[in-house]
């Protein structure tokens, strides 16, 4: 039997409100007792925390994880160290690879293999599985194989499930498998060609704008749909006061409805984008300062659900170009904590509810045995110096891609352990 | 704010740099004194016999490269260059690697290799003329990026508007046609408004961006308007894909309600002159009549101004470099 005692800890766990500092006992990868003043048993290991805090491994439930298919943007190696140094002990990967997630046996083997990679630190791999073949929207996908696989939920990634009727069908089987249906919601005609916001700073700069309403109309529609279907609606990356509107109504009537946001959308605005710089492209875009401010809100009030890293890498190549010709996407995983930091430290969230959002609400959402300090469950753990001061380097980014919209940024608040099953997947400093 | 070259002789050039960045990558950004120092050099080199060759920029080069079909604005640029005494290398693109999938900065590289003085660029992608400069080392000069600016068009329409009108301030200038799509139409409305025109926008709700008032200017739908009081009418060259079914249903309705005829023209002042920076669609923007009105139509004589316009840009940022490598 092994065990490891961390000592000295302020454990934080989202899932039961709970905030005090003292021990937590792993025994055989799994949290044995959580309390103060814990014996170590014989021949435990034991770790003093130095008053940090250790919460749940946080949960981000949207990486492209480019594997298969896009090896000159992130490989499973480089995805694993970055997960583990930035405190992520349980990715859901998008199903948009080369091939499709389409395939169960595809979905079962991709997530089997990237959780298992040698010389590379374990993490805890999911998938959501395409809503329709090849993310073409024109017919469903196997989605009851696919789930019988592991899919955790059904998307065509960063592709709107545009067709209506479509739409209804897949919300209305998922429903069935017990499984949310989360949506890019971008009208793809209203966004036609698009390369920003639509605002005055995309008339100015002579780009092409995407207006709120592209996915204002998609969540309205999606949630007139829901209403006929049942089942569970996610919005993935919302990022405009309309569509957060239309969510906090949405729950109000009692409709089984969930959204994540990404750090970009909580904290940078499109007068980014004011000198071409393709770091700046994204999808969806970044939106004007009150649609921010809404997506600030949503989160304080709990109309957003989660954080997610929205983890989409684009390789140097694919960035050096004119703004309309780079390609959107950003390496987002190893700033996930601090950007979802500085919103406490802004004092716009409590710790809990800046923890909740990146562990136990995606945990929550997708009913994953996750993103919970509990004993019983397994110790996928991390140990957050909330103090450390550092500046965000892309090039030192253990991603491959290290093009990050917050390039240069001040940020408060870094990982100093990560424990996947009470195995040390990450040390600060070694 | 740079020096100001004694302007009573085009000939001399002594330290005549107003453009106080090293690009012109757009009218936005350039302040009253730089644009009318420029339009007063470019004044100067207008009023030259058309014979005449400057040596000002003598061993300078200036490359165009082009990623969009030209004529005029090349030609202009490139007897501009000659007049004012650089040497030109026109960059062909449809021909070159470029059409075999070489990215623009691997372009921007190879280019630089070659040391080039002065860059002038088209590209069909707003914000190219940036990424060109922050890429290269020689001067770049924006001859059109995408939607967003085309600041020596705007320039040699104010200057023909002064040429004609003696000023520009005061002015009331009314722009019919494409606005959203226009990088022509945007470096004007920096440009005349800095200029202190007044301003006014004719065009249907499909071709303005809905955030124009940002813009200090007034926006009509409906034609007559616009045109009420008008001392200048820009009109904007409309794309033939915009007029079937996409931004306006056709072709004979745009002329119908946008279109500029005589009888339209009648509700502008008396002497209203026209102007286009081409190339014209006769009977869509502009009946040919008025078109070829030499009374009312100052179309050629933009055309004309916009080679002493290049020639004072060219020399603005070129100037200085001869001063350095003296």
């Amino acid at each position: 039997m092994s065990a490891l005692l961390i000592q000295n800890a302020r454990l934080l766990d989202a899932s039961s409100h709970s905030d005090f500092v003292g021990d937590c006992l792993i025994k055989d990868g799994k949290i044995a007792e959580l309390g103060t003043n814990l014996t170590a048993p014989k021949g435990a290991e034991v770790v003093d925390a130095g008053g940090h805090v250790l919460t749940a491994g946080l949960v981000d439930m949207r990486v492209q994880s480019c594997h298969p298919g896009a090896a000159h943007r992130e490989t499973p190696h480089r995805l694993a160290l970055a997960s583990a140094q930035s405190g992520i002990t349980s990715i859901v990967c998008l199903p948009n690879t080369n091939p499709v997630l389409d395939d169960p046996e595809l979905l079962k083997s991709q997530c089997a293999m990237l959780a298992g990679l040698p010389d590379t630190p374990h993490l805890r791999v999911y998938a959501y599985g395409a809503a329709t073949m090849g993310l073409q929207g024109l017919a469903m996908a196997e989605l009851g194989l696919l789930a019988e696989s592991g899919a955790v939920g059904f998307t065509d990634a960063t592709r709107a499930i545009a067709d209506s009727l479509m739409m209804r069908r897949v919300l209305s089987y998922a429903s069935m498998l017990g499984r949310p249906v989360i949506q890019h919601a971008e009208d793809p005609i209203l966004a036609e060609h698009g390369e920003m916001h639509e605002g005055e700073h995309s008339m100015r700069l002579g780009l092409r704008g995407i207006p709120d309403a592209a996915e204002e109309v998609i969540i309205a529609r999606d949630l007139a749909l829901l209403r006929i279907t049942g089942g569970h609606y996610h919005v993935a990356h919302i990022g405009t006061a309309k569509g957060v509107a239309l969510i906090r109504c949405a729950k109000a009537e009692g409709l089984r409805v969930t959204c994540d946001t990404a750090p970009p959308y909580a904290l940078l605005n499109d007068v980014a984008v004011r000198d071409y710089d393709a770091r700046f492209r994204l999808s969806p875009p970044l939106r004007s300062e009150d649609d921010r401010l809404a997506v600030l809100e949503g989160l304080a009030d709990g109309t957003i659900d989660a954080l997610a890293s929205d983890h989409s890498p684009q390789d140097r190549d694919a960035k050096s170009l004119p703004f309309g010709l780079a390609e959107a996407g950003y390496s987002g995983i190893e700033t996930l904590l601090a950007c979802g930091l500085s919103l406490f430290h802004g004092g716009h969230l409590s710790l809990l509810q800046v923890l909740a959002l990146m562990s136990h609400n995606p945990a929550q959402i997708l009913g994953l045995n996750a993103g919970a300090m509990q004993v019983g469950m397994a110790a996928d753990l991390t140990l957050i110096d909330l103090e450390h001061g550092w500046q965000v380097r892309g090039a030192q980014f253990a991603s491959l891609s290290g093009t990050t919209p917050f390039e240069g940024a001040p940020m408060q608040g870094q990982v100093i352990g990560t424990w996947i099953s009470g195995k040390h997947v990450y040390e600060r400093g070694t | 704010m740079a020096r100001r070259a004694p302007l009573d002789s085009a000939t001399d050039c002594n330290g005549f740099a107003p453009l106080a960045g090293k690009h012109l990558l757009g009218i936005e950004g350039l302040d009253r004194p730089c644009v009318e120092a420029l339009l007063e050099r470019a004044d100067a080199f207008a009023d030259l016999p058309p014979r005449a060759r400057l040596d000002h920029l003598n061993g300078l080069t200036v490359f165009t490269v082009f990623f969009e079909n030209s004529t005029r604005t090349r030609v202009s640029f490139d007897l501009a260059a000659r007049k004012i005494g650089a040497s030109v290398v026109n960059v062909p693109i449809s021909t070159s690697s470029i059409k075999k999938g070489e990215s623009l900065l691997d372009t921007a590289l190879t280019l630089n290799a070659m040391h080039p003085d002065i860059l002038v660029m088209r590209h069909p992608n707003a914000g190219a003329a940036l990424l060109l400069a922050n890429y290269v080392d020689a001067a770049v000069v924006n001859a059109g990026d995408g939607r967003h600016e085309h600041p020596t068009q705007a320039l040699l329409d104010a200057l023909t508007i002064r040429r004609r009108l003696g000023r520009i301030e005061g002015l009331n200038i009314t722009i019919c046609g494409d606005i959203t799509n226009s990088r022509v139409a945007r470096s004007n409305i920096h440009l005349l408004s800095i200029l202190g025109a007044n301003l006014r926008l004719v065009a249907p709700p499909t071709l303005v961006p809905p955030q124009i008032s940002a813009m200090g200017v007034e926006c009509y739908h409906d034609m007559a308007a616009g045109l009420a009081g008008a001392d200048i009418v820009m009109l904007l060259r409309l794309q033939q894909e915009r007029m079937q079914g996409a931004e306006t249903p056709s072709q004979r309705e745009y002329f119908h309600l946008y279109g500029l005829t005589a009888e339209k023209l009648a509700l502008a002042k008396a002497e209203a002159l026209i102007m286009h920076p081409g190339p014209m669609n006769r009977g869509v923007e502009i009946s040919s009549e008025l078109a070829d009105d030499v009374e009312r139509s100052l179309i050629t004589a933009q055309v004309e101004i916009g080679v002493a316009v290049r020639m004072a840009c060219l020399e603005s940022l070129g100037a200085p470099l001869l001063g350095r490598a003296q």
